[in-house]
Parts: C-alpha cells; structure tokens; sequence
C-alpha cells in the first residue's frame, strides 16, 4: 500500500480543512433538479471515468481515504480534508489537484485532466456541487478498526488434538500447533538433532556462551528421559541467563552509555538499569511487573519488607528505560525538545508494548491504525506530565532520582562531619601555636607559611599530617548515587499539536489510552498523578490484547530468529500478519494464566520436539517452504556480535564472568569522543559483552560489523548480513589474532601424547566435538604447510598453530548454531 | 546436496533481489546479488559520482546569478518569506562576487567557480532544485536517502541494487570521507535493502583523505602467504561442513566473503595509491596546492574507483564544522571552500574527459540545500530548501544547459521546478533504472527510493 500523493498536503491542510469545514456552505439538496441534471450528464461519468478507481467504495485500496461515490464523501473529505466547498471552485481541494496548481497535490496523478473536464468540475462546485447522491462517507477507510486481527479480544484456542499427531511427536502444545500447520502442507517435522547439536544449541540460545568440553560430555553420557529438561532447567538458573536474555530487552530498550545525537555525553548511570534488567530476568521477576517498574516504579506503593528501601531503589533504576531515549540536549527551542522527548517515550512505548507505531499520530491521525491524534496527545499528557528533564535550557541536563541508602546518607554526614573538625583542629592548632609565638607575624611574614615555619617541629609535624588527613577526606568524599529515571513532574492535559507543530495548539485532551484499544475500559486518570501507573495498569491487565501478544512474539524470535509476526515492532495494519495466529494466541493466554512467567514460556517453547529439529535444509520441504514459514526445521543461525566475541573470549578460557558495575572511562555527563578530540571509548576488557560501553554514533566495531542493534532506536529485530567487511575482521583484527594466539598456548600447554590427541582437545574446545581423520589430515597438512611457508625463526609451534587457530575461529562451523 | 536449479528455487526467496528487482536476471546472479544486471533500458551512464557540497552551498553566488538580487541589495523581499525558516532573515543581499558568462553557451558563474565555469559546454546546471527540510539532518537524509523522517536505503544502495557491479574484488557504492554528522551511517546505509548494497566509507570527514583507509584491510607483519595458506583450509573446513550440513545459500554467501575481502585486501591499498599518478595528473587535481590537495585527493581517487567498475561513489566536502553552512561570513566562508574544491572538479571532468569517462559517467554536484537571498546577522545567508541550484555532467544529461528557474531574487523554484524526489527519478533513469519499477518489498509493501513521488525530468536529458 502507497500512501496517496497527498500526504504532504494533508499535513499542510489537515486541522485547517477540518476546522473550517463546518463553515462552509451546506451542500444543495438534491431539490435543484438542473443542478443535478448537470451532475448527472457531465459530472458522475467523469468522476467514475476519472477517479472511482481509487475513490470508491470499489477501491482496493481506498486511497487518501476519499471517497467521490457519495455527497458525503467528498463532504466529509480525505485525509487532507473536505474535497469540495459548494459555490466556492478555487477553495476546493478537488480542482486544485486536478489543476495540478500544487506539486504535492496532483490528481489524477499519471496524467492531468484535459481542459474541458477540469471545466466541468469548476462549474459543477460553482453551481453549488448539487450531489443526489447519498451513502456512507467513508466505509471504505483502510484504517483499521478493532476489527484488525492483533485488537481482537485474546481468547485461548483450542489445541488441535492427538489426530494430528498419530506418531505421538508433540512434546508441548507448541508442537501441535506447527504440526497442524504442517501436515495441511503435506509436511513433515524434520528429526532430532543429534545431542551434540542440543547442547550447542540451547547453551548458545539460553546463555549465550557455548558449554564446555565437561558439560558436553555429562550431557551425552546422561541417557535419563529428564536429561534434556534438567539441562534446560540448568542453564535458566543460570547467571549468563540474564545476561543473554536482560540483552536481547536492551534492544528493545534503546539501551547506550552515551546520548548520541548533537551532544554526545555519558549516561554515567545507565548502566544500573542494564543490571537491573539482567537481575530481574535472572530472579524471574513477573512480566507485568517487570512492565509496572519501567513505566511507573517510582509510582508504586512500598511492599512492607525489611528489603523496602531496596526493592524501592530499584524501582527507581527500573524507570530509567524512559530516559535512555537519544535527546537533541542543544535545541534552541526547550518547548521543542520536551516534546521531541515526549515524542520519543510514546514512540518507544508503542513499538516496545504494544507494537505500534503511535509517533505516526503526532502531527496527524495514523494512516493504517485506529491511532488518532487525540490518542497520541492523550498518552503524550502522560509523558510531559513526568519528570525526564531537570532542566530544558542548553545543554539540557536529564533528571536523575537520589538512590542513596540510608547507610549511604549516613557515610557522608559522618564524612562531613569528620571532615569539618579536621578542619576545625588545624585552625585550632595554629591559633595556639601563634599564641605560644606570642606575636603577630613578623616583617615579611606575609604568608602562612613563612609564619609555620618558626613553629615548634612537634606542631609542625602534627599541622603536616593533620593536612594530610584533610587532604584524604576531601579525595575520599563519598558520591551519592543517582539513577537515570523519571518522576512525576507538573501533572497536566496537553493540547494537540497541529501538524505536530508545538506552536500550533488545538484542544485540550485528557491524559488516557489509544480509544480503540480501551474497548470498554473508561480508566481515569487521576488529577493528582501523570497517570504512568494506569497507563501500565491498563498494559498489564490480563485482557489486554497486545501486551502478551506481543511479548511472546519477541520470545519466540529470540528463540527462532523470526517471530511469529515477523514485524516483531509493528503489529498494526501495515505489519505483518501471523503465520500461526493459534500458537500465538495459546502462548499470550499460556503466559497470563501463568501469571506472567517468562521462564514458564522458555520451557514450553524449549521443551518442545519443534526446538529440537535439526536444521539441515531438507529438499522436500525446501520446494514448499524454502523460508521456513511453517518451522519444518530449526532455523540455521549465525551467532549475534556478542555471542560471538563471548563465545572467542570463552574458549580460550579468558572470559571474565564477573557481573555488574560501569566500564565507563568518562565521567557522568562527560563527553565522550567528538570527531575531533581523542576517543575515549575502551573495549580491550575481557568482560561479557553485555558489559562493554555502548557509544552511540561510535559503536564497538565488533557490534557495528556483527548487526549490533542502532542503539538509538528499539529493535525486537536484528538484521543478520554476510558482507566481506566482517571476513576482513576476522582475517586482520587484533582481537582475533589474540584469541587464536591464545587458544594455540592453551593446545601447546596441556601435556599430550601425540599431535592428534592435541588436535582433537583443541576440536572439542573450539567447536565442541571431537576431530575427525579427515579434520587431522587436513590439519596435520595445514601445519607442516605453514612451519614451511613461515620465515626461519618465526616458524614456531606457537604460529603454526595460532594459524590453525584462526581458521577454525573464522570457520562456517564456529560462527553457525546449527 | 541440491541441484542447481533447487538451489535457484529456494534462494529466490532467500535472496529477494532475484524476483524483486523488476529486472530480468541472468542465472548467475542469483547467487552474487552484486553480479552486474542490465536495466530497464539502455543506460545512458554506467555509473555515477556525487560530489555533495555538505552544508548547502549559495545558489545566488554561484551558478544563479540574480541581477535584480545585485539591483535591490538592501530593499526588503518583496513577497513572503517561507513558512517554516531555519532562522530569521533580514532584507536582501546581493553577491559579494561578479559573475561572467562562459563557453558557448555563455552559462553565468561566480568567480568562486572560475576553473569548474570553463567546463560549461559540459554542464547542466539545474536552477529550480527545491526539498523538503530546512535542517541539515533531514536535509542531508533527503538528499542521501529521499526521506527525512523515516530509515531507508540510500541512493548508492539503490543504485548498487539495481545494477550491481562491474568488479567482483571491489564494493559496488564507496563513499570518500562522508561526514559522520547529520544522519552520518544513515547516508550510506542500504537500510532494509540486503546489506552486500550499503556504501563502503572510506576514512571520514574529520580525517585529511590521505589517511583515510578501509578499516581491517591489513594487520601488523600479516604474510600473503600465511593468509592465503589458511583461506585454503578454511575453505575446505567449510565447504565439509556444508557436505555434512547442507547449505540454503548462506554457508556458501559466506566463503565468497572471505575471498572477496581477500582480493579486496590488494586491490584497495593500490587504488588508493596515488603515487602512480604522473605529476601532471596530481596537479591537474589541485594536488600541489595545500588549500586544494585535500578535496583533490578525493576526487582523484574517486576517478580511480569509477575507472575499476565501482557503480557509485561519492566525495563528501566537509571538514569537522559545516564546511558551507555560512551562517555568517559568507564571505570569507565561500571564498576558502570554493577554493578548495573549484581546481580538484574541473581537473576531474577534465580528465574523465580526456579518458572517454565522461560520456558514461554522471557526475552530480550540489549541496543539501540552498542559502536565502535574505541576510542573516549582517553578513551571512540561512539555509534555504525552497530554490537552490546542482549541477549534473557527463553520462547522457544535456550539455550546455541552464535548465529551471528560481523567482528574480535566487529564492523560490519557480519555472520548470525540480524536487529531491524528481532528480532521483531522473538520476536513476540515465543510469537504465525506472524509478517505479525499482522496488524492494519490505514490512508488506514496495518501497522505492522515490516513495509515491519523482517525474523523469525529461529536459536535462541530452
């Protein structure tokens, strides 16, 4: 679908054209009967000749929401407005686009009018534009309704039964589900994939990391029937859990370190809300709640605990996902950048939750979703009525809340204090060391110092440490902790803005949420509060249609590398439509009847016979579904920038897994590099990569070459490439040649027989499968190859082996999941 | 294993340039989406330069001269400014620089251009170009990608797409120096267009050109032979794989990477290796004057690029401010930017020339936007989408040619008006590409670098 050529126009003309519509002389009724002999001879052939095609109720589609079949159609008018003002041909829409006068509005747009026609129209609006005929205005809108298949109420379906399944393959209901797709295409699900494979498989997928030689090794010799769910069950207790999942929500959370944008400076603190983030998915905590705390933390009541100060702290953390959008932080224009601001949550807001695209309603109504402008300006009262910004003025500075403990609080007051009777002590110490002097500073004695020297040594030493000390205590002065985040600022309705333009107001609209998705909730918000916790109320209730819907769509594309709907973002008219609308369904009902768990849906998805096909492409299948739409096979998926680096780091045994805690080099609110000063972005550290400084406009060459999300904007979707770029990484990077070097140390170290059982611990370190004789031929070649083609001296086992190294590191085999 | 033809099947989805494209496809370009294609129509140029002019050169000291502009210097505008202005204006200012008229066509240019004007047989100056967006970010993402609020393919990537390229070692869109500013990858990026299409940078605005490089084409004490030695066994480790594995295309994409960048690794650094130009090459350029080497080496290594086969490149003048965004000091400002690039063009068309390029090459010149007759302060212009001027040369636009026409003082586009949207269409249509057919289906519709948008302008075709 192609937004019609008058879009441009409609942005110009919209709320005018709207406003002044009213006004505007009432059509002649069909009374007039020359008027409508007229219409009838000249005017109705020409408009069903002429623009029917794409302005009917015929339409498909309708285009710029015109309808010229009915009076009240053109009454009414498109998106740019009313088509026609009776009596008044040059006010009227419809001649000017026919006239072509406008470049943005040309209609019919492959070619103009001839004269003559054009003449008639004129004459037909200036005779009053007598219409007899009646009908709808615009039954034919493309902008979807409740109707549309993601607003539909959740209802769970019923799980195709045990028919579709006589070979007893269903593991879970998942698996049903595809199964039923499957055999309507004559399909089959492909078989297992090996156990090597598995482990491989759902260590990457789970963790992030590959399992070690120990693991494989336990893995293959446990033959229990539980052995597969207590692995899965492993490895979702795990502490790289939250690392690997906590990172696929940073994506959608356009986590970064730094601003971007005009004024690159630090998120100093943002890094508490990514290890909240890998802590709440490591405890598990609810999906509702994990919603409640991003979009109104600060807002929800204490729980009565001991741990009340805490969970409060991190609540606070929690709504940093507010603040981490990119802010043009020198705008001339404050009006204009809070509401850029505003814009910027709403959009991520919609894409995030609900998967829609509300921005597209900020300066007019949405062209394909049931989103008005009113819808927007309703949830945009909510955004301006909270707290980002501690202040507009350039630079702009974004608020961040106190999170100090009260242990915290106390350290420094106690520091203060200390720090102030050390102070006291050296003024007292001198006043009774110049007593004892028993004058006033000599001639000359200007200075303090020049007056010290002529104390006692006792008091001199005593003043010298006593500085020192002071000294200490200045150095040491404890920093209150701060949080990037949000809280309720100056609680009030906003107006619309036309065309988006903040210096356009129309009416006042109350805070509340998009019309059509409220179905029949009529929540209010309240006077007092930004209405941030209804708003994420109303997300989490257990009707709605979206949130679950589209969660588990993200989960199912972190899994399977597509989702369900595969516009993982945009679940609206213009997204894509679900390929198993049923599982979808199962798994968004499944996931609020099991209050929201997200580990719970892990399992049903991982536990399935589905997750555990090989992924080899069968020929049979690839005739029918080469893409894969109906999950015949397990996807082939190539590691993503960080499972890769982590998966390098891993095998040479050098990854740090410590957790937690900033590697930023630059201050809070510093600058980082600009494209003139010295780069102060440092990567060289062997944490995970989840941990490494994410510098907007200068990410991580890793991250850029391996489709790292833009981390300006969400994405629940990464692209997956294979550009020449990244082989000349992997040929000529310092990184790699690192870890080769160091996987070839590791080889050389460990006491062996011979060459061939060095090969295969090396095979199984890297690769996590043992060598096999063609693997040590073609090895044993590819060393004696290299000692001769290295000059003398450098052909020692430490290169050739490094060589061997690198080959397997850059090989299909280490970079490919199968 | 599959057949071939299985594999042709099954990749047509995989790889999407194959039934998307619009064109007819020999076979072996399912596998290679960089494989050159024929066009929707004989083209007129093989391939294209842009030499972009960051922060918006001044159409009325330049190439529209505007005598009533030098006549009410000081008098108010006598029609309404635009709506929407970057920054308030005051009343006119005329040119600080005389204009004359060149070659046979007697084409009106500043004195900031003296060496581009003696080629102006060859150029086709557009007068009437008209945009959308009065900021230098959406301005800069107009020009690039034909869109200034949403992510899409630039227009190499389009180019790249719909033609792929003539050098298998080499990238089939480079861009020298390109400003990191104001939409920055953006400008390059292929978007949701396959990633093989997106632009290779080489060095950035900020650097002097004879630093810039191609990041990871070579490592410390790296042996030729070594390397080759271990792409050999890669290549088996992989092609055993896939025998054990099967492949969907992916696999097999993946080992043609390695041996692109591999030969990409020699055939770069000699490109980029000016020394092999004679000294009479070097000057033509402007390479032996400071104020002129910089831009000059760009240009001179574009020419080497468009000589290998590389379909698009584009220079990028800017240094780490605005470069010709002269809010003040128009003066001062003009005069040191148009210095530094007036040698290194004329010396480039000259030598396309001289080599036969030029009938087949078409070179693009122009800002992202235009500068306002009105003074701002006391003595500089404000951005100005609503009229400004480019230039195209060479590879079928007409020679010798002042085509469209802003009003009587350099501001609005007024006769014969040429949208961003426009010049894309027409751009594609001399390179064999139909604007409207050229399509990529993507989040469930067609897209193109024209969106709904874009005529043919059929008078700047020879």
């Amino acid at each position: 679908m192609v937004p019609p050529k008058a879009v441009l126009l409609l942005i110009l003309v919209l709320a005018v054209t709207r406003t002044t519509a009213a006004d505007s002389k009432p059509a002649p009724q069909p009374r007039d009967k020359a008027g409508v002999a007229y219409f009838e001879k000249h005017v109705r052939p020409l408009l069903i000749r002429r623009c029917y095609s794409c302005h009917s109720g015929q339409a498909r589609p309708l285009r710029g929401e015109l309808r010229l079949d009915t009076r009240a159609g053109w009454q009414r008018g498109g998106e740019s407005g009313t088509a026609i003002r009776p009596g008044r041909p040059k006010a009227s829409l419809l001649v000017k686009a026919v006239r072509y006068d406008d470049d943005s509005l040309q209609m019919p747009p492959k070619r103009k009018l001839p004269a003559d026609e054009i003449r008639i129209l004129e004459h037909w609006i200036s005779l009053g534009a007598p219409d007899p005929r009646t009908g709808h205005k615009t039954s034919g809108s493309k902008r979807g309704t409740a109707d549309h298949w993601a607003f539909r109420p959740l209802v769970a379906p019923p799980i195709p039964g045990a028919t579709v399944d006589p070979g007893g393959w269903s593991q879970t209901p998942v698996d049903r589900f595809l199964l039923s797709r499957l055999r309507e295409n004559q399909l089959a699900p492909s078989p297992s994939a090996d156990r090597l494979t598995l482990i491989r498989r759902v260590s990457f997928d789970l963790l992030g990391l590959p399992p070690s030689p120990e693991e494989i090794e336990t893995f293959l010799a446990d033959r229990q029937p539980t052995a597969w769910q207590q692995l899965v069950d492993r490895l979702l207790a795990s502490p790289h859990y939250g690392q690997r999942w906590g990172r696929h929500w940073l994506d959608i959370a356009r986590y970064a370190d730094s601003n971007g944008l005009d004024e690159n400076v630090a998120h100093g603190n943002a890094w508490r809300y990514r290890d909240w983030v890998i802590s709440a998915w490591n405890s598990g905590l609810p999906y509702d709640q994990f919603v409640r705390h991003q979009l109104a933390g600060d807002l929800l009541p204490d729980i009565p605990s001991p741990d009340r100060q805490r969970h409060r702290t991190q609540r606070l953390i929690a709504t940093g996902f507010l603040s981490l959008g990119p802010k043009v932080l020198a705008e001339v224009d404050a009006k204009k950048m809070e509401m850029d601001i505003v814009d910027e949550q709403v959009n991520t807001v919609g894409r995030s939750f609900l998967g829609l695209t509300l921005g597209c309603a900020r300066c007019h109504d949405h062209k394909f979703d049931p989103i008005s402008m009113r819808d927007y300006y309703a949830l945009a009262g909510v955004f301006q009525s909270t707290k980002t910004m501690e202040h507009f003025k350039k630079v702009a500075r974004w608020w961040e809340n106190p999170i100090a403990t009260a242990t915290e609080q106390q350290r420094l007051a106690k520091h203060k204090k200390q720090l102030a009777a050390t102070k006291a002590e050296i003024d007292s110490v001198i006043k009774s060391a110049r007593a004892d002097l028993g004058k006033t500073p000599g001639s000359g004695e200007t200075k303090t110092k020049d007056e010290e020297s002529r104390f006692p040594a006792g008091t001199r030493d005593k003043l010298k440490s006593l500085r020192a000390d002071l000294k200490t205590l200045e150095t040491t002065m404890p920093e209150l902790p701060t949080a990037m985040g949000v809280i309720d600022g100056k609680v009030a309705d906003t107006q619309i803005h036309l065309r988006g333009n903040h210096l356009a107001l129309g009416e006042t609209v109350p805070r509340g949420v998009p019309e059509v998705l409220a179905g029949t909730d009529s929540r209010r918000f309240p006077a007092g509060q930004s209405g941030r916790l209804e708003l994420a109320n109303w997300l989490t209730a257990s009707n709605h249609p979206l949130t679950a819907r589209v969660f588990v769509n993200r989960l199912w594309r972190w899994h399977f590398g597509r989702g369900l709907v595969a516009t993982t973002d945009n679940f609206g008219q213009l997204g894509d439509r679900p390929t198993h609308p049923h599982l979808l369904d199962f798994l968004a009902t499944e996931f609020i009847r099991g209050n929201w768990s997200i580990k719970r849906l892990h399992r049903l998805i991982v536990l399935s016979s589905a997750y555990r096909m090989q992924s080899s492409p069968r020929a049979d299948a690839m005739a029918v579904d080469p893409e894969n739409r109906l999950w015949w096979r397990s996807p082939l998926r190539r590691l993503e920038a960080e499972a890769l680096r982590d998966a390098m780091l891993s095998v040479t045994g050098s990854l740090d897994t410590s957790m937690r805690g900033s590697l930023l080099h630059v201050k809070n609110r510093g600058y980082f590099f600009d494209h003139t000063s010295k780069d102060e972005t440092r990567y060289n550290v062997p944490r995970r990569s989840v941990y490494l400084p994410v510098v907007r406009n200068h990410l991580y060459d890793v991250f850029t070459l391996f489709d790292y999300t833009d981390a300006s904007v969400m994405t629940g979707h990464r692209a997956t490439t294979t550009v020449a770029p990244q082989a000349l990484f992997l040929l000529n990077s310092k990184l790699v040649h690192r870890v080769s070097r160091q996987l070839a140390g590791v080889a050389l170290d460990a006491p062996a027989a011979n060459v061939s059982q060095r090969l295969d611990r090396l095979y199984r370190r890297i690769l996590g499968r043992p060598a096999t004789s063609t693997d040590l031929d073609h090895a044993r070649r590819f060393l004696d190859r290299v000692q001769a083609t290295l000059p003398q001296g450098k052909s020692t086992p430490i290169n050739t082996w490094t060589a061997l190294c690198h080959v397997l590191v850059a090989s299909n085999e280490f970079i490919y999941l199968k | 294993m599959f057949t071939r033809r299985q594999l042709l099947q099954s990749t047509a989805v995989g790889f999407p340039w194959l039934a998307l494209r619009g064109l007819l496809e020999p076979a072996a370009a399912a596998l290679d989406p960089l494989a050159p294609h024929k066009g929707h129509h004989p083209a007129r140029a093989k391939r294209i330069l842009f030499l972009f002019m960051k922060g918006g050169p001044s159409q009325v000291d330049t190439f529209d001269y505007k005598p009533r502009l030098q006549a009410d210097h000081g008098k108010p505008l006598p029609f309404e400014k635009p709506r929407v202005q970057f920054a308030p204006t005051g009343k006119l200012l005329k040119s600080p620089w005389r204009f004359r008229r060149y070659g046979d066509c007697g084409l009106p240019v500043s004195e900031l251009f003296p060496h581009t004007a003696r080629h102006a047989d060859d150029l086709c100056v557009i007068n009437s170009v008209h945009g959308t967006n009065a900021a230098h970010g959406g301005a800069v993402l107009k020009v690039h990608t034909g869109s200034d609020s949403f992510v899409r393919p630039s227009v190499g990537s389009w180019v790249n797409y719909g033609m792929g390229t003539e050098n298998a070692n080499l990238p089939g869109f480079v861009t020298i120096c390109p400003t990191l500013a104001h939409g920055g990858v953006k400008n390059w990026g292929s978007a949701f267009l396959p990633a093989p299409f997106q632009g290779t940078p080489i060095g950035n605005a900020s650097q002097p050109s004879a630093d810039a490089r191609v990041p990871y084409l070579d490592s410390p004490g790296k042996s030729r032979g070594l390397q080759r030695l271990k792409l050999d066994l890669l290549k088996q480790f992989n092609r055993d794989h896939i025998a054990g594995f099967g492949d969907d295309g992916r696999l097999e994409a993946r080992i043609n990477a390695f041996e692109l960048a591999f030969r990409m690794q020699d055939e770069i650094p000699a490109i980029q290796d000016l020394s092999k130009e004679s000294k009479a090459t070097q000057a033509l350029y402007g390479l032996d004057e400071k104020i002129s080497s910089d831009f000059g080496r760009q240009c001179l290594l574009a020419r080497r690029f468009l000589e290998r086969g590389v379909r698009f490149v584009q220079v990028t003048h800017s240094d780490t401010m605005v470069q010709w965004d002269q809010h003040s000091n128009l003066l001062n400002g003009h005069t040191k930017n148009a210095k530094e690039v007036d040698r290194p063009i004329a010396g480039l068309l000259t030598d396309l020339k001289a080599r036969g390029l030029l009938e087949d090459t078409l070179v693009w010149w122009g800002g992202e936007f235009g500068r306002t007759p009105c003074v701002q302060g006391s003595n500089g212009r404000d951005h100005n989408p609503d009229g400004f001027t480019m230039w195209l040369a060479g590879g079928g636009a007409r020679p010798a040619t002042r085509f469209g026409a802003t009003d009587e003082f350099g501001y609005y586009a007024q006769q014969q008006k040429v949208h961003i949207h426009d010049l894309h269409a027409t751009i594609l249509h001399l390179l064999g590409l139909d604007h409207q057919q050229l399509t990529y289906r993507y989040a469930g519709r067609d897209f193109r670098l024209t969106d709904v948008y874009g005529k043919v302008v059929d008078g700047v075709i020879a």
